[in-house]
């Protein structure tokens, strides 16, 4: 009886033991967002992620596994940012961060997310400062990545090409003022580009901050007609784009303006201005043209999903997650340092242009990587791309009622 | 010169249709309405949704706006506010809650990118050499418009003088037969309208977006406390010095200061005049 | 000096239940939320000593806060003193705004009162960009660190300060500076005509609130690990009020519970999406129209009534 025991017991563990571990490999790869969920750049952050993954699982996913995406607000204060990344990190513990809008939010966020030793995977923020780290401390910064946009000194940079190669080099025009919004990335933007613009030949007459909650902006466009400037270039973010394109037509103001203008990289700009922005040149990361053979499906794509043109953190959120899955993949773990080191040696056709990044984890710029391109509004609120020539797709408009 | 004078105007017309406003409902009610900047937000809001999404032309949209924040006013007062009339901070506290709730609605309704309110002129004007946008001036015109209007309903009709002498005693006026807690309603829903005629005016040139309710209601609460609280004329005024000071500030040093300045100012007035400039006793 | 033994019960089963908290449910997420709440009670309890008990509702005390997380900030990265010094330094320099701001808005009340506490608040918000190139712009000051590494071990010391505000600023608003200070409230004419000197008590219970606001500023600072021109905002003074009249306007103790209730509250809806905010606000309104006397100090006061009886 009691060897019959026996017999039977053991026969059960050596089958137990014989069962493969079954429930281990379906477990989901987490992918936490942080974003400003009320504003369009959280909605497309969150969209183009949605998009990615269902492409990747639709083809099996990654080693095995399915992707999830689990969102929490980080809004535009940094109390809610730290929060959000405690919530995605300690509770929802996800394996990979991706999102980011407010740099200041974003640099509130970098203590807090390498004490969780999560990677984290920029698509919104531009201050040169967030990336910086992972040079100064790498040990504890490894885990920071931008995917996009390219920081803000290279902006500064790109802008200056546009100066040199653009307003001087075709319209003509060396008279030029440049006004930003008194945001610290634009203040440290702004002298890069004002020496390079001197550099390139260009006589600046006028340099000037605003506040972001300015609501008039007569005196500052007065000030600018009596520099003799003759091309303004604005470096806007989160001030009202709106209220100066507007308040900029109505007064029918005489010289044109152009620069980076974030909320005018979105589609319906110009319709949302009653079409007053007509005129405007904006420097955008990616247009519905062939930068690369990914950027007009995804940009077709996504508007078939959501009616919508996407803003830029879309792009950077749709790369990251196939460049993440890709690392994923040939590291053979979700381990941050595996992973990390596969991260690194990344290079990706996205849909601006070829990621890759520097020794600070920052996408680079410039030649196969992501490029402004400066684009104009048009009649009917069309968007034509106008510089660099090689991707022009219609000649520059000077506003109706500017004599040229 | 020139320039400051017109602009500075502009800016204090559309400062003084909302300071008006919330001292109107201070000085008859005691209510210190923080959900005013929404009224502001909804005439914007109502004149965007009734020329957009329902195509209505857009001095119907406009005027439909108005009429239906003036009603949210009325029933926010006689709902919510109400109740709550003993306690100044209670009424306070109650106003902003709405606030909240209104920017949310706004933002889940219609997104948060801002909004396109059309101009009733679209062309500019050159007064003197200087440029103006068309809307400014219309916006200028009717604020002016609408305030000599208020005065002369105050002081020349009945309705008004009942407004005035609950103004000075609810109670008293009780006595007398005049309904103070109607005309509590009736002066909310005037505030309202006025400010959502600020917001139909002003939603052209100026931002419209969700969270547009709370700039204009600090900056208002600081005119009509330094103006005086309850009393008109000390609101236009203040209106003006507001106005003119952000302009001038603008103009000659730079618009990174100029909210600055205008905050020290609030602080200094309230310094050395306690009671802002007409104080507590000029009720109009 | 506190009253009843049955509040002396209460407040330590409160103590024992929020130290036990995160041992129960764990995580740094919760421990997280907890802190963040417990140094909103900080600044809740301290607005309310002032601005409840005088009546003189303070829209600035956001000011202070500021200005402590801020010198902790500086003393922090560039002084590269720790935060043991901050705690201190903060108050100090709270202090010093307490009455560079409260002397010449003395004769003020009420609603203009109200305002000038606000400027004064928004004043530094705007110099604090204004002078981005010392004070980080609206990026801010990053880099701090941590005053006590351990999430738990920072939490506890935290709820321990939260513990001793309390009971220091509830043994003074029950002894006669409470009453003097809800004398003024009720008529400070006569106050002074017998002998008062309302002008010290006014300006000392300003000082006394300003401190410990600038000392939770400073634990802020050290706990988030950054401080940012957000801090000074109008909406953070606001909150705090709003916590303060959840928990029951002058009661002290209340706002402690406002305060963790409402920070718990934001967090725990984040399970509706976008429609965390409109929630709480509607929420909000619910409190604000049913419970005209808050919510926390009533229903410990109906508590003791029904427990008192055997009692």
């Amino acid at each position: 009886m009691k060897k019959l025991s026996i017999l039977f017991s053991a026969v059960c563990v050596a089958a137990a033991l014989a069962t493969p571990p079954a429930r281990a490999q379906t477990k989901p790869i987490r992918i936490g967002v942080p974003t400003a969920m009320q504003l369009q750049v959280g909605r497309d952050t969150q969209d183009a992620i949605k998009m990615a993954i269902d492409d990747i699982n639709a083809k099996g996913g990654v080693l095995g596994r399915k992707l999830e995406m689990v969102v929490a607000d980080e809004t535009e204060n940094p109390e809610t940012g730290i929060s959000a990344i405690k919530k995605l990190t300690a509770d929802e513990k996800v394996d990979v961060l991706i999102g980011g809008y407010t740099s200041g939010v974003t640099l509130a966020q970098l203590p807090h997310i390498s004490a969780a030793k999560t990677i984290y995977l920029g698509v919104g923020a531009a201050s040169p400062s967030i990336t910086a780290k992972v040079k100064q401390d790498y040990d504890n910064y490894k885990y920071i990545f931008r995917v996009g946009p390219i920081h803000a000194g290279n902006q500064a940079k790109q802008v200056t090409g546009f100066i040199s190669g653009f307003i001087k080099g075709e319209l003509g025009i060396s008279k030029i003022a440049i006004v930003g919004e008194s945001a610290k990335w634009v203040q440290d933007l702004v002298p890069v580009l004002k020496k390079g613009a001197i550099d390139a030949g260009a006589d600046v007459r006028l340099t000037e901050f605003f506040d972001s909650q300015t609501s008039d902006f007569s005196p500052l466009l007065a000030k600018i007609k009596d520099s003799g400037a003759q091309y303004l270039i604005v470096i806007l973010s989160h001030a009202s784009s709106d209220i100066f394109a507007k308040q900029w037509h109505d007064a029918r103001f005489p010289i044109p303006y152009g620069g980076i203008d974030v909320k005018s990289m979105d589609g319906d700009f110009c319709d949302r201005v009653g079409g007053k922005s007509v005129g405007e040149m904006a420097a955008n990361f990616a247009v519905r043209a062939p930068l690369t053979p990914k950027t007009i499906p995804f940009f077709d794509e996504f508007k078939k999903r959501t009616n919508r043109s996407p803003v830029y953190t879309a792009f950077g959120a749709n790369d990251a997650v196939y460049i993440y899955a890709q690392a994923v993949a040939l590291a053979k773990s979700t381990e941050p340092n595996a992973v990390i080191k596969e991260l690194e040696k990344t290079s990706y056709v996205g849909i601006p242009g070829m990621i890759e990044f520097d020794e600070m984890h920052d996408v680079k710029p410039g030649g196969k990587g992501p490029n402004f391109l400066f684009v104009q509004w048009q009649d009917k609120c069309a968007r034509e791309v106008i510089y660099p020539k090689a991707q022009r797709t219609a000649a520059y408009i000077t506003p109706a009622w500017i004599k040229k | 010169m020139l320039e400051i004078l017109i602009h500075g105007a502009v800016s204090s017309a559309i400062y003084a249709m909302l300071a008006v406003g919330f001292t109107l409902i201070f000085g008859v009610a005691r209510i210190l309405n923080l959900a005013h900047g929404t009224f502001y937000a909804l005439g914007a809001y109502g004149a965007y949704f009734f020329t957009s999404h329902l195509k209505l032309p857009l001095f119907l949209a406009a005027l439909l706006a108005i009429a239906l924040v003036a009603v949210f006013g009325v029933v926010v007062e006689k709902v919510l506010v109400r109740p709550m009339r003993r306690s100044q901070l209670a009424v306070l506290m109650i106003t902003l809650a709405v606030a909240l709730v209104v920017e949310q609605a706004l933002f889940l309704t219609f997104g948060s990118e801002y909004r396109n309110v059309p101009a009733f002129v679209d062309a500019k004007f050159s007064i003197g050499g200087v440029d103006v946008g068309g809307q400014r001036l219309l916006a200028l015109g009717v604020s002016v418009a609408l305030i000599a209007l208020l005065w002369v309903f105050i002081q020349r009709t009945r309705l008004g003088s009942a407004i005035l002498a609950v103004s000075q005693d609810p109670e008293a006026a009780n006595y007398m037969g005049i309904p103070s807690d109607r005309i509590f309603s009736i002066v909310m829903g005037i505030s309202a309208a006025l400010a959502a005629a600020a917001g139909v005016l002003a939603g052209p040139f100026l931002t419209v977006q969700p969270t547009m309710w709370l700039l204009p209601i600090v900056k208002a609460f600081a005119i009509v406390i330094v103006g005086g609280l309850g009393s008109i004329p000390g609101s236009i005024l203040a209106a003006l010095m507001l106005g003119y000071a952000e302009t001038v500030v603008g103009y000659l040093i730079s618009s990174s200061w100029t909210e600055i300045v205008s905050v020290a100012a609030t602080l200094l007035t309230l310094v050395f005049r306690p009671a802002g400039m007409f104080g507590k006793r000029a009720a109009f | 000096m506190f009253g009843k033994r049955i509040d002396y019960a209460g407040a330590l089963g409160f103590i024992a239940f929020m130290a036990a908290l995160p041992l129960v449910f764990g995580g740094n997420y919760l421990i997280g939320v907890l802190t963040v709440s417990v140094i909103y009670g900080i600044w809740a309890v301290s607005w309310d000593f002032m601005s409840g008990l005088t009546g003189r509702e303070n829209f600035g005390h956001s000011l202070f806060i500021g200005v402590g997380a801020y010198t902790a900030g500086f003393l922090n990265t560039k002084f590269g003193l720790s935060g043991w010094w901050s705690l201190p330094a903060s108050m100090l320099v709270a202090t010093l705004f307490a009455l560079i701001i409260g002397l010449p808005t003395l004769r003020l009340k009420g609603p203009y009162f109200a305002l000038a506490m606000l400027s004064g608040a928004v004043i530094m918000q705007r110099l604090m960009l204004i002078f981005w190139e010392q004070t980080g712009g609206e990026e801010g000051i990053n880099g701090i660190e941590p005053l006590i590494r351990s999430q738990l071990g920072f939490y506890y010391f935290a709820l321990a300060a939260l513990v001793l505000v309390t009971a220091l600023l509830l043994a003074l608003a029950r002894s006669h500076w409470g009453l003097i200070l809800r004398a003024i409230r009720g008529d400070e004419a006569t106050c002074q005509a017998a002998g008062i000197n309302v002008t010290f008590y006014k300006i000392a219970s300003l000082v006394i609130s300003a401190a410990f606001a600038g000392a939770g500023g400073a634990l802020y600072a050290h706990y988030q690990l950054q401080v940012s021109p957000q801090l000074f905002a109008v909406v953070t003074s606001i909150t705090i009020i709003t916590m303060v009249y959840v928990g029951g306007m002058a009661s002290i103790y209340g706002p402690v519970g406002g305060a963790i209730l409402l920070v718990l509250l934001t967090e725990l809806l984040r399970n509706f999406g976008e429609w965390r905010l409109m929630i709480y606000s509607c929420t909000l309104i619910m409190i604000l129209f049913f419970l005209p006397n808050g919510l926390i100090a009533p229903t410990w006061r109906r508590v003791k009534a029904r427990l008192g009886r055997p009692e």
